[in-house]
């Protein structure tokens, strides 16, 4: 048993957290922050980033990859969150997916470009009747034979307005007996004529998207996986990412920052003698969470993860809970003052606080919300007995 | 890195758990909560001739030269049965201690009695405020004629009433500035003139002491490392019980989730397993996640301490969690059983009542969260 990065993972480690110190600069970071999207620095960096092969470390060599572990894949998404860094995740964890269930054309025509930074793929899955119950979606692609025509609603497409592709699952048969197996996925070229792109801006100030398709012309080509084998492909998503996660750089630093800020700004107030606890019992559950995310990660490489049960979605439950109750504190810790927007001369850490306290509902919702990855654990983990 | 157990530890886990269920069913357990001794003595010598008071210790000492992983391994299983008797009393605070600190005459006059099963160890280190720091420790130990005197009272002492020999912390310097300094531990012998014992009644029935010693003679020679820097010592044997410990809560942790799952998905109410309803899901899967997240962290830390590195921070973090995680874990099994696991008889009870003495070993969640504060910085006193 040993709980050391081996020296590859290290080196990795410390080739991108240099490469980030040195070229993620203050604009990149304000892109970033800004919550709307990957902008033209934000691309800049990340094609930097892919001439150095930074961005898809597990994938094979001859699709840009540098055929690492899985937890370098899980250092690129801790060195990226601490830095403030664009986030590439969704077209790389897509790619995991073209990477299992795509045709070698597919492959060669989609991977390369992520991994070198020139395009990223959004995820394309929720509809406005269609949200944990993924299984529902109604967007239509009617086979033509050489191509499908596509017709329906997506939802909460973040980035879609700054990628050029959607993974997009569509219904092709609404007459399956289960409604699971009338499901096909596709890559759609953004740039199609009939998409149209309109956004839509959280509490927090994230620009996501609604997408509509009208009679949208797509490739048979573009199809990934069998037609109404969507299901298929969409769970290969979920089992490709053996990276369980988990690194909490970033997490750490926000809870030193407010011990500091706590350190300097109150060291005299009385009222402020239960804040040293309550960091403490935050930064517990984060490096705990971490631990247990890098062991699963650790374990999955090793091919002994039970994906359910034992160690990722664990680790990410009390990681999202943990994210909450750490913003939720800052606020209480700043006072009256954590509600200042950044433009104001009072605001404390440049409203960082805020901002995120405003995000972080987001978290525990965004890619499987907390109830089914409880019900997918009690389930497939524990095997408790469905409903 | 590899966070699986070796073929060796699988071994280990697999015969230490067939060992237990065998010997160590849950009605042996309350049997030894109500018996004077609180533990078998034969059971004692059967562990010792398994090797397991010896694993941890040098070969030339007689021991299995094992690493204390391989210990938390076995502390895991000791957990889950719950264990009763002294073994954490002599293996990780005793037998260790000595390890570390001992002359090599002090380590071949103990550890070989330690290993055969012969000699019953403990720490006798709280006293009236029942804190773990320096400033709690009022016992001294005066200076006459090349021995020492020493006299205080313990509380809390595990394992007191059966022990051989106390590893006791006494004050040795009271000029001294800062309550840190001046402290030393001793090597006493139980059967010393002016030590009086009395048991405790706690809820583990785990039977801890309190222990008067009333100038009690002690030779120079039964100093356990350096004469008045003994704090420091003591704050490492502290940390590493705590992870120690926290092991043996992972083992317990475990089996009241094995308990609870399996419970709800047996019982009928409504006519379906109560294991389908949303609000049992929930409690289960949350008392996985204290489970995992404890046994994450237990295990690194045991492997900090294994491999020679620094490990003060991860054994805060690691107690602390744990502490809270394991009082949670109870907490939910009994709400997802309800009413049939509060009453006596059930096996549940008898977590819950372990889990909250185990919280208050070596510290709860609080005082370890106080060292993860100095170590963000803070000023805490």
């Amino acid at each position: 048993m040993d709980f050391e990065l081996n020296p590859e993972e290290k080196a990795f480690q410390k080739e991108i957290r240099e490469f980030l110190d040195e070229h993620c600069n203050e604009h990149v970071v304000a892109e970033t922050l800004s919550l709307q999207g990957a902008g033209p620095y934000s691309k800049e960096l990340l094609r930097k980033m892919g001439a150095q092969k930074l961005l898809a470390p597990r994938w094979p060599v001859e699709y840009g990859g540098r055929d690492l572990s899985p937890m370098c894949e899980v250092i690129k998404v801790d060195e990226i969150t601490a830095h403030h860094a664009p986030f590439p995740l969704d077209g790389v964890e897509i790619g995991n997916s073209i990477l299992l269930v795509g045709t070698e054309e597919q492959k060669k025509r989609f991977l390369p470009g992520v991994a070198s930074g020139e395009i990223d793929i959004a995820l394309g899955y929720t509809e406005p009747d269609a949200g944990s119950d993924v299984a529902s979606v109604q967007l239509y692609a009617e086979d033509q034979g050489d191509y499908f025509v596509l017709n329906g609603q997506k939802i909460y497409n973040s980035e879609a307005h700054v990628c050029e592709y959607h993974w997009l699952l569509t219904r092709t048969d609404r007459n399956a007996e289960k409604k699971h197996r009338g499901l096909s996925m596709f890559i759609v070229d953004l740039k199609s004529p009939g998409i149209t792109i309109r956004p839509l801006f959280t509490s927090g100030g994230l620009r996501t998207n609604e997408v509509f398709y009208e009679d949208v012309k797509v490739p048979r080509e573009n199809l990934v996986g069998d037609k109404n084998g969507g299901w298929k492909v969409l769970m290969s998503a979920l089992y490709g990412a053996v990276a369980g996660g988990g690194m909490a750089t970033g997490t750490k630093y926000v809870i030193k920052t407010l011990a500091e800020y706590t350190i300097a700004e109150k060291a005299d107030d009385p009222d402020a003698r239960w804040i040293p606890d309550a960091l403490a019992d935050i930064y517990v559950k984060t490096r705990v969470s971490e631990i247990m995310g890098v062991r699963a990660t650790a374990l999955g490489q090793l091919g002994v993860t039970p994906l359910y049960g034992g160690g990722g979605m664990v680790s990410r439950l009390l990681g999202g809970d943990t994210r909450r109750l750490l913003y939720n504190t800052a606020m209480q810790i700043l006072g009256p003052y954590s509600q200042l927007y950044k433009d104001s001369k009072y605001a404390p850490l440049q409203g960082g606080i805020l901002r995120e306290y405003m995000d972080a509902p987001r978290w525990t919702i965004v890619h499987g919300s907390q109830e089914i990855q409880k019900m997918n654990i009690a389930t497939r983990g524990l095997g408790l007995p469905r409903r | 890195m590899d966070p699986r157990l070796s073929e060796e530890q699988e071994i280990l886990q697999k015969s230490a758990r067939d060992f237990l269920t065998d010997k160590c069913p849950r009605s042996l357990v309350r049997e030894m909560e109500k018996d004077e001794k609180g533990y078998s003595p034969q059971l004692w010598q059967e562990m010792a001739d398994l090797g397991w008071m010896g694993l941890v210790f040098p070969e030339k000492y007689g021991g299995g030269d094992m690493s204390f992983l391989d210990l938390a391994v076995l502390l895991e299983e000791m957990g889950r049965v719950l264990l009763p008797g002294p073994y954490f009393s002599t293996v990780v605070l005793g037998g260790l201690s000595i390890l570390d600190l001992g002359t090599e005459a002090q380590k071949e006059k103990y550890l070989p009695e330690i290993i055969n099963g012969k000699a019953v160890f403990t720490m006798a280190l709280t006293e009236s405020d029942g804190k773990y720091q320096a400033s709690s420790i009022k016992t001294r130990a005066a200076a006459a004629n090349g021995n020492y005197v020493i006299s205080g009272t313990k509380m809390f002492v595990p394992d007191a009433s059966v022990a051989d020999y106390f590893l006791c912390v006494a004050r040795t310097d009271d000029k001294a500035k800062n309550p840190e300094d001046g402290i030393t531990i001793f090597i006493v012998d139980a059967g010393s003139p002016g030590i009086k014992k009395t048991v405790l009644k706690t809820i583990a029935g785990d039977k801890p002491c309190e222990v008067v010693f009333k100038d009690v003679k002690v030779p120079e020679e039964n100093i356990l490392g350096k004469l008045n820097l003994g704090w420091a010592e003591v704050q490492k044997i502290i940390e590493r019980a705590a992870i120690a410990k926290s092991c043996e809560m992972v083992g317990g942790m475990q089996v009241a989730l094995d308990m609870t799952v399996a419970y709800v998905k047996e019982r009928v109410q409504f006519d379906v397993p109560v294991g389908v309803f949303q609000a049992v899901q929930h409690h289960c899967v949350y008392m996985l996640v204290e489970t995992e997240g404890a046994r994450a962290a237990a295990y690194e830390a045991a492997w900090l301490v294994s491999t020679g590195r620094p490990y003060s921070a991860e054994a805060a973090i690691t107690k602390a969690f744990a502490s809270d995680a394991y009082q949670r874990v109870v907490a939910l099994g009994t709400q997802a059983h309800g009413g049939v696991s509060i009453i006596e008889d059930h096996d549940m009870p008898l977590y819950y009542r372990r889990a909250k003495a185990s919280e208050l070993a070596f510290g709860d969640a609080r005082f370890h969260r106080k060292t993860v504060a100095r170590e963000l910085g803070f000023k805490v006193p």
